[in-house]
């Protein structure tokens, strides 16, 4: 009896430590603007805050505009510039979801998910819709999350003449990755 | 016999009204970014490049040949001598060749660079940000080319009309390579500009973010500290973090060039971080502030 008690209350606790909400610090976002005219405007940042929570679904990432590498000075400094990102003013995205019918989601057992995630992006305080689908990685009890979207520069007042002259995506395409 | 003398008369008080106008318009607005004026004078005098950096954050890019500059007072000073000359019935050739091909160099500088402002989201239209001074410099210039005392055959004010604008587009197009194919100095080479204990720094951005976010952005920092958090990604990256008891942190991003040198990082460990500050962000997943660091690399000399 004593025995079936310990094995419940372990499953339990095991149960209750995977359904914690999971933060990272260490998520990857990367921006990839880049057309045949231009390969410059690509960039990526290794330090985003993520959560993801397996009992709800919620997810949410967090980044440092300022932190997103670009290979080349002078696109850096237009990223962050006041026309463009306005980094000063604005210091990170932000995106909020859920993850749907995450009750299928184990984590107590490995295996691979595709799933959609609904939420929010926030950039330069324009929130905008945005739907996306993910794989969710289960390997030995740590998730690994990859997402790949697009998204349209017009929705957050971002225009100009690199845009319409096709050096820069109109649609960049942005993957975010994340190990929980 | 006095027909060819009136021709003369005519083309000298040309002559003369081009090299006033000239002087004239060198003085006015050439072109409006956003609402600041930029004059012609304003490319000799150090103002273009002081107003473009200040105002729209796009420098000179080598501000160690600013002096080169100083050669546009030639504008209103040739302008004026070729007044004089011309008044005087004097060969005007060289001085008013001179003047109006810097004068259309330098209005093919003001067309570029507007048009590399647009870029960054400044106006529409280059044809509507120059104003109608710009105009009339070239076409002052123009002017004054043709009606040189004496004057002289086609292809040598052909090549006088051309020879400005063309030099202005090579060195433009050279200084626009240069700066898109730069890439980031090397971190280990940069001086840093400030060496902090890694407590210290989360206690500034603690104190007055604004303050600290102004002081430390962008610029090369030496952190010192004790690692809270080493993670080394399978992509062969590593993210090291120094915390403090509240839960803020710094965190340097090592690309995957740096994996040698920190494979071995632990929490626990005395580290000597170097990194491009990129200021902080409060989260609201975390509920702390976290501080992070761009091309980072370990420290060579500890200082």
């Amino acid at each position: 009896m004593k025995k079936t008690t310990l094995v419940l209350a372990l499953i339990f606790a095991t149960g209750a430590v995977f359904a914690q909400k999971r933060t990272t610090s260490s998520a990857t976002v990367t921006f990839d603007a880049t057309t045949p005219k231009d390969a410059l405007p690509k960039a990526e940042n290794k330090t985003v805050i993520a959560s993801f929570d397996p009992k709800t679904g919620a997810v949410a990432f967090e980044a440092a505009v300022k932190n997103f590498a670009f290979s080349n000075p002078k696109m850096q400094e237009h990223f962050n510039s006041a026309n463009w990102m306005n980094s000063d003013q604005y210091s990170k995205f932000t995106f909020t979801g859920i993850v749907e019918k995450v009750s299928k989601v184990k984590l107590t057992k490995n295996g691979t998910y595709e799933v959609k995630v609904n939420g929010t992006l926030t950039i330069k305080d324009i929130s905008k819709p945005l739907k996306a689908n993910a794989r969710l990685t289960v390997k030995d009890g740590k998730l690994s999350v990859v997402s790949n979207f697009s998204i349209k520069l017009s929705d957050y007042n971002i225009t100009g003449q690199p845009v319409e002259s096709g050096k820069v995506l109109k649609e960049p395409k942005v993957t975010v990755t994340a190990q929980f | 016999m006095s027909n060819t003398a009136n021709t003369y008369s005519l083309e000298k008080w040309l002559h003369i009204f081009f090299g006033v106008g000239l002087l004239i318009v060198f003085f006015l607005p050439w072109v409006f970014w956003k609402d600041t004026p930029i004059h012609g004078y304003y490319m000799p005098s150090g103002r273009f490049f002081h107003i473009s950096g200040t105002q729209f954050n796009l420098e000179n890019p080598f501000p160690q040949f600013s002096f080169t500059f100083y050669i546009f007072w030639l504008i209103p000073i040739l302008a004026g001598v070729t007044i004089i000359l011309a008044y005087r019935q004097r060969r005007t050739t060289w001085t008013a060749f001179i003047t109006a091909a810097l004068t259309l160099s330098l209005v093919t500088v003001f067309y570029l660079f507007t048009k590399t402002l647009i870029d960054l989201g400044i106006g529409d239209n280059v044809f509507s940000m120059l104003k109608i001074s710009a105009y009339l410099a070239a076409i002052f210039a123009i002017g004054l080319i043709l009606t040189a005392i004496p004057p002289v055959n086609w292809l040598k004010k052909m090549a006088w009309l051309l020879v400005g604008p063309l030099f202005a587009f090579l060195g433009f197009m050279l200084v626009e390579n240069y700066v898109w194919n730069e890439t980031h100095e090397d971190t280990n080479t940069v001086k840093a500009d400030y060496t902090v204990n890694a407590s210290d720094l989360i206690r500034d951005f603690a104190a007055n973010d604004t303050a600290a976010n102004n002081k430390y952005r962008e610029k090369i920092l030496v952190v010192n500290g004790v690692v809270s958090q080493a993670e080394h990604m399978t992509d062969s990256t590593t993210n090291i973090q120094f915390a403090d008891s509240t839960g803020s942190y710094i965190i340097f991003s090592f690309d995957k060039e740096q994996y040698e040198k920190v494979k071995n990082i632990q929490a626990g460990d005395v580290v000597s971080a170097k990194g491009s500050c990129s200021g902080s962000i409060f989260s609201e997943i975390l509920g702390t502030t976290s501080i992070s660091f761009k091309r980072s690399t370990l420290n060579k000399n500890k200082q």
